[in-house]
């Protein structure tokens, strides 16, 4: 039975966010069921889609300030706090690009850019510089057979991104700033996978502590951020009915999760390791020692 | 009348009286048998006195070896049971941040001392979690036996 004291404190943030999403989770999932049991006959999709993308936003913000608690506990020149800083810088700008592009409904490139290549070459580098220390100390494996399938799979899905959008520009059609920006970002969502990846080797070689869940989170963000990719170019082509903006923030609210829970276990661990499990005063029979008092 | 036995060992031991020590210094210049006997008393004495000197002059150095030995056995065997519960905590902390598998790689030499896991253990959580709550670990491990490690050795 979960206790009062688990639900206090930012070392609780990851029940919380788990918490969220679940409910959001949920509560979308009984709309999507009534409107499609209602035939379709009243619009859920949302004004301007700002709605949808409000919870995805906030996920972030939550991770931007998350990561930023976690910063402050590295100091200058630990092995860890550029990975750290380069993981809060991305976080930042998913915020800026939820809020200056979804909420503000600012179409400009760079709003675009910030939100998508630039944000996943800061987390790659990051990740690039965990998986460095994470060598240093042995905690490392080769990547599996099954890494560079999951891998393959990256890489096909951004050629076919890049063919369609090649085809689509040699037949003449006219082609947005912004499918260029997101096609831009996949080459490096490649990348990502890859590490993601290794970082899941890392974790089999040391097992499933409570750091561990840290990485485990950030592979998960990842391959859910490039199921995102693949689910949203994908459903289009087969349901034209589907409410996209409700389905995107569906879809893409788990992988901000997911980012936002990186930092969340980072601090639990923290928490953890500062302020070691206790009895519960309230739980005690006597009363406060004499010399207490 | 013969002394005592007892007026005897006084007067061998110079403890008796002048009127007993003339007495009997009278009564032994006449007496074979008590002089023979005053002079087994003082045989007996002179045998018991150089046995206590003897078990006194004795080579101290086994008992002593046997001594010092017995506090180092005591000693190790403490520090080794120290050393034990460093190690044993350690892996716990290991295994709570990391995992199981993590703890043959952060100890590197299984047989190696308590400190070495210690400082490895403190390397690693040092970098992955930052040197406060390194820090705290280090201090959860060592809870409670400072004393025990401050102790000389």
């Amino acid at each position: 039975m979960m206790r009062k004291a688990d639900y206090e404190g930012i070392e609780s943030a990851p029940r919380w966010i788990l918490l969220f999403l679940a409910a959001y989770l949920a509560a979308g999932m009984v709309a999507v069921y009534l409107w499609n049991a209602a035939g379709n006959i009243f619009s859920i999709q949302g004004g301007t889609g700002s709605t949808s993308a409000l919870p995805v936003t906030g996920m972030a913000a939550v991770d931007l300030w998350l990561c930023l608690v976690v910063l402050r506990s590295f100091p200058a020149g630990s092995p860890l706090r550029g990975a750290w800083l380069l993981m809060a810088l991305a976080a930042g700008l998913r915020v800026v690009s939820g809020v200056m592009g979804s909420l503000a409904g600012s179409e400009a490139p760079a709003v675009a850019a910030a939100g998508g290549p630039v944000q996943l070459a800061l987390l790659a580098a990051g990740l690039f510089r965990l998986l460095g220390v994470l060598r240093g100390f042995g905690f490392w494996r080769r990547p599996a057979v099954a890494d560079w399938a999951v891998c393959g799979v990256a890489v096909l899905f951004t050629l076919c991104r890049l063919a369609e959008l090649a085809a689509a520009w040699l037949a003449g059609s006219p082609i947005r700033v912004e499918s260029w920006v997101a096609v831009a970002g996949l080459p490096i969502l490649c990348v990502l996978v890859l590490e993601a990846r290794l970082l899941r080797q890392s974790v089999v070689s040391i097992g499933n502590g409570l750091i561990a869940r840290v990485w485990v989170a950030l592979e998960c963000g990842i391959l859910l951020t490039g199921a995102c990719e693949l689910a949203l170019w994908v459903v289009p082509h087969y349901s034209r009915t589907l409410p996209l903006a409700m389905f995107q923030a569906l879809i893409r609210l788990p992988a901000a999760a997911a980012f936002a829970l990186a930092p969340a276990y980072q601090v639990a661990a923290q928490r953890r390791a500062t302020k070691p499990a206790s009895v519960p005063t309230g739980d005690l029979a006597t009363g406060t020692p004499a010399l207490a008092e | 009348m013969h002394p005592s036995r007892a007026g005897l060992i006084a007067f061998g031991d110079a403890e008796a009286g002048s009127t007993g020590r003339r007495r009997i210094a009278g009564h032994l210049s006449r007496c074979e048998k008590c002089r023979s006997e005053l002079r087994r008393i003082q045989s007996e004495k002179h045998q018991l006195s150089f046995d206590a000197s003897a078990c006194a002059t004795v080579d101290p150095q086994p008992g002593l070896a046997w001594l010092l030995s017995s506090m180092a056995s005591w000693r190790d065997g403490r520090s080794g049971g120290l050393g034990t519960e460093i190690k044993s905590r350690a892996r716990t902390q290991i295994e709570l941040y990391l995992g199981s598998p993590a703890i043959s790689l952060v100890e590197r030499r299984p047989g190696g001392p308590p400190e070495e896991l210690l400082a490895n253990t403190g390397l690693v959580l040092d970098a992955l979690l930052g040197p406060e709550a390194a820090d705290a670990v280090r201090d959860d491990v060592l809870n409670g036996l400072e004393c025990a490690a401050m102790e000389p050795r």
